[in-house]
């Protein structure tokens, strides 16, 4: 593989991977977020596949079928397990009064088109603050660091941002998503030890925010999290 | 090693034993081991004192013990004198604690108090030899938790106890703030944080560093010998700590706070202008009368004590800033004779406090009241600690012979001299300073007599009282060691003389030996005055036998007397209620002091049914809510609770708002950082 086909390809991986992040700003079916997350899972393991061709590891090309498996197969599907778990099958088809939809985000706290206002926003300051990192070592890899940072900062703002409870956890796995690419792309991943704890770590924590949307279904009615605010008083 | 060493480790090791043996040994033998173990390290304080006081001096680094900065210590007769004092207020009180807390029912007996106990008697001994700033700060923090968990010891049995210790912990914390930026800002400055560099590099540094480091380190050591504005906690800490623990902490433990100020002040920092000393006589002075104005007032025994301690930590005050006023104006000889007043007084007021408190202590054990409007009568039941309490009342009132008088006589001694110091501070301020030591020691006569005659004399006046039995051996054998500590230091202080010189030249006052030791007299060369507190002593018993026998030897010659029943006014007999409570003895100077305590009364008529000029019940209701607190406590806290349901605001519940805070905090903390790189 060229060097420049190289860099084309790392681009058109961590452009993908930072317009999943966009999309599921952008849908507010929740099995349309699942499904473009499972999308940027693989965008996101094609970053170390790429890396790993390149600097011939075979330790990250493995890696990459790890993050595959998990980003885009397991977790997506225990979400949709999860969605069908809140929203029970004979509640399909039925419309719902306004804003009690369990299968859609319909009322984010910040609207639509304010979102993607400000994940350009944090897009541009991404950039800004990640440039002092990327004059260190200006490589193809490190000049692409900033959409990790940018999906980072979109995965928190979703998290504060969406009021369904799956909503919030593809928030926090965004972040999660960020992160890793972050460090891919800063350092060609972490060691190989680290890697698996963190996507055990994850994985564990999707499994108990899982039981805990259920819990919130047959305590509240919804997975609504504002109802959660009951709990203060 | 010297013997002050030997007996420093000496006193550790016992400590440290004792709280093991607090721990470890069965219920049964637990607080005789306690006991004997703080004795022991009480004396070995005792021991290492005498000898510092005897010209002895001793250091040590230990640079093993503590990670960074190691431990210094060092023993001068400075330290060595406030050693002998907790020294020997550890030993009697240890002996006490045997008997008081040695019975099952009192929380002062369960194991963890048990093995704080020792540890607190330790640090008491092992403050004044510290000789760094992190030492000293280390060992006066060990000080204020070991005393806050034994203040805290009878918490089950009493809900006050809690709002006392959370009184207690904030005060002491917030002095050690004060402590801490104090001394850690002047060891900055210096360079260095051993007690030898400060002393050479204090007196260089510039006005404003010493004058901040003097006011931030004053005050913090001021609040803890309950000084007011910042005496709160002492009123409350005292009475609700269990009765050997008060006796401690108010005869040992706040004089720590006066050693403080006097090696910072005289010492480290070498003397400094005089503001610095009129703002510490103003404070003496307000604490003087305020404390023994509330003493007046107060009905509570315990309280009343403590609020005594606030009165004669204010007189040392004084001593201590006429000291500094002296020497800022070069006369050493006149602020070496206020030095030693001051120190002297601490060495009295320990003594007759650490017993009023035990025997307070005993009449709680006793009957389980403070309340002197309860008490009474406790003469006939318990006519020991009646008699050990009026020996210690009769040095607090500072009248000859007590052993209060002398130090208070030398305090005005210097003041009254004083005035040949040039300057319109001190034509003003020291005649003020000597109406404040006469007010003050007339209302202190004032307090102890309501205190002795309506809690000791009289009828009882309730049925715990009339039911009351002497204390156990134990109890009766500390106390007699305090009291004879007291009738020593009241019949020959002579003997302190040239330790108490000594120690004044050590805090950096070179009057040549203010004080001569005459053997039976105290001299002050530099006044050309003297006393002689034996011929005192004996003048005044061959008085008082003299005007007691007399009558005798009249009514003897006439006809054999007769008994006959109290006239009454055909109302009855007079029952103990008609006879005077504290609250009714105090009632007098409360209207005079009207304006300055001003007590709340509640006065209730309940007329009868029939007609209303006929009354069923009179209810009559004072309280003396302490004023100064009230006044600058009160907005403080009224502020910080507001402040605190405002940020309650902050977290109302919804989790889309927390997220939000860490959302913005990064966004922002990002935003800084493109902003600004």
């Amino acid at each position: 593989m060229s060097e420049a086909t190289f860099t084309q390809l790392l681009d058109l991986a961590c452009g993908g991977f930072l317009l999943a992040a966009v999309i599921v700003l952008w849908r507010r079916e929740l099995t349309a977020i699942i499904q473009v997350f499972a999308l940027q899972g693989l965008a996101l393991a094609a970053i170390p596949l790429l890396l790993g061709l390149h600097e011939h590891r075979a330790d990250l090309v493995a890696v990459a079928a790890g993050i595959a498996a998990l980003r885009a197969g397991l977790l997506p599907y225990l979400m949709r397990r999860a969605l069908i778990a809140s929203a029970p099958a004979e509640d399909r088809g039925r419309r719902h009064r306004e804003g009690s939809d369990e299968r859609r985000e319909t009322q984010p706290v910040v609207n639509v088109a304010a979102s993607l206002l400000t994940a350009a926003m944090l897009t541009l300051l991404a950039y800004a603050v990640a440039q002092p990192l990327v004059a260190l070592d200006p490589t193809p890899a490190t000049r692409a660091l900033p959409v990790g940072l940018a999906v980072v900062l979109i995965g928190f703002f979703v998290l504060a941002t969406r009021r369904r409870a799956l909503a919030q956890v593809v928030g926090f796995l965004l972040l999660d998503n960020g992160i890793t690419a972050t460090a891919f792309l800063a350092a060609s991943g972490v060691p190989l030890i680290v890697e698996l704890g963190v996507s055990f770590d994850v994985l564990l924590a999707v499994l108990v925010l899982q039981i805990l949307t259920t819990r919130m279904r047959t305590a509240f009615g919804t997975t609504d999290l504002d109802d959660l605010r009951e709990l203060a008083d | 090693m010297s013997v002050v060493g030997s007996a420093l480790f000496g006193a550790a090791g016992a400590a440290c034993a004792g709280s093991l043996a607090g721990l470890l040994a069965p219920a049964r033998l637990r607080a005789a081991l306690v006991g004997a173990c703080t004795a022991v390290a009480g004396l070995a304080g005792v021991v290492a004192g005498v000898a510092a006081l005897d010209g002895g001096r001793w250091s040590a680094d230990l640079p093993e013990v503590l990670p960074l900065a190691g431990v210094h210590l060092a023993v001068d007769a400075l330290s060595g004198l406030f050693m002998v004092v907790s020294g020997a207020v550890v030993a009697a009180v240890a002996v006490y604690a045997v008997g008081y807390a040695g019975h099952g029912v009192h929380g002062a007996s369960s194991r963890g108090a048990q093995a704080v106990l020792p540890l607190f008697a330790a640090t008491l001994v092992l403050v004044p030899a510290a000789a760094s700033v992190s030492t000293f700060l280390l060992l006066w923090e060990a000080m204020a938790l070991t005393s806050l968990l034994l203040v805290l010891a009878e918490h089950r049995q009493r809900p006050a106890v809690r709002e006392a210790g959370v009184w207690y912990a904030v005060m002491t914390h917030l002095g050690l703030v004060g402590l801490l930026a104090g001394l850690a800002w002047f060891a900055g400055q210096v360079g260095g944080e051993t007690f030898a560099e400060l002393r050479a590099g204090g007196p260089e540094l510039s006005p404003t560093v010493r004058g901040t480091v003097f006011v931030l380190v004053t005050a913090a050591l001021a609040s803890k010998a309950g000084a007011v504005p910042l005496h709160a906690w002492l009123p409350r800490a005292h009475p609700e700590a269990p009765s050997h623990v008060s006796a401690l902490m108010s005869a040992a433990m706040v004089n720590l706070g006066v050693y403080g100020i006097v090696r910072v002040g005289f010492d480290l920092l070498g003397g400094g202008p005089r503001w610095w000393w009129l703002a510490l006589i103003a404070t003496g002075a307000l604490s003087a009368v305020y404390g023994i104005l509330q003493a007046a007032m107060s009905a509570d025994l315990k309280r009343l004590l403590a609020y005594s301690t606030s009165e004669n930590m204010g007189l040392v005050l004084i001593g201590i800033g006429a000291s500094g006023l002296f020497a800022a104006a070069g006369h050493p000889a006149l602020a070496g004779v206020a030095l030693a007043a001051a120190l002297l007084h601490v060495v009295n007021h320990a003594a007759f406090k650490a017993l009023l408190f035990c025997a307070a202590g005993a009449v709680l054990h006793a009957t389980g009241l403070r309340d002197l409007d309860r008490l009474g009568g406790l003469r006939a039941t318990m006519p020991m600690t009646a008699g050990l309490f009026a020996l210690a009342a009769l040095g607090a009132v500072a009248l000859p012979p007590g052993n209060g008088f002398i130090s208070e006589w030398l305090l005005l001694q210097s003041l009254i001299h004083g005035l040949e110091v040039p300057g319109v501070a001190t034509a003003i301020v020291l005649p003020l300073a000597v109406a404040v030591i006469a007010l003050s020691a007339g209302l202190a006569a004032a307090v102890f007599v309501k205190a002795l005659g309506v809690g000791f004399f009289a009828r009882p006046r309730s049925e715990q009282a009339a039911k009351a039995t002497e204390c156990p051996a134990s109890m009766l054998a500390g106390m007699g060691l305090l009291a004879a500590c007291c009738v020593g230091l009241a019949v020959l202080p002579g003997v302190l003389g040239g330790g108490l010189n000594r120690a004044v030249v050590a805090a950096g006052v070179d009057g040549e030996a203010p004080l001569r030791a005459g053997g039976l007299d105290v001299r002050l060369d530099a006044l050309s005055s003297r006393l002689a507190p034996l011929w005192v002593v004996a003048g005044l018993t061959a008085g008082v036998l003299f005007a007691s026998a007399l009558p005798r030897l009249a009514a003897r010659r006439r006809e054999r007397r007769r008994n006959a029943r109290l006239w009454d006014c055909g109302g009855g007999a007079p029952t103990p209620r008609m006879a005077y409570t504290a609250t009714s003895f105090a009632e007098p100077l409360q209207r005079v002091f009207d304006d300055v305590l001003a007590p709340e009364q509640d006065v209730d008529v309940t007329h009868a049914r029939e007609s209303a000029y006929l009354v069923e019940r009179v209810r009559y209701q004072r309280r003396v809510p302490d004023r100064i607190e009230h006044r600058l406590y009160r907005p403080v806290m009224d502020l910080l609770a507001a402040a605190g349901n405002s940020a309650r605001r902050l977290a109302p519940g919804s989790m889309h708002l927390y997220l939000g805070y860490g959302f913005f905090g990064l966004v922002t903390l990002l935003v800084v950082l493109a902003v600004g790189w």
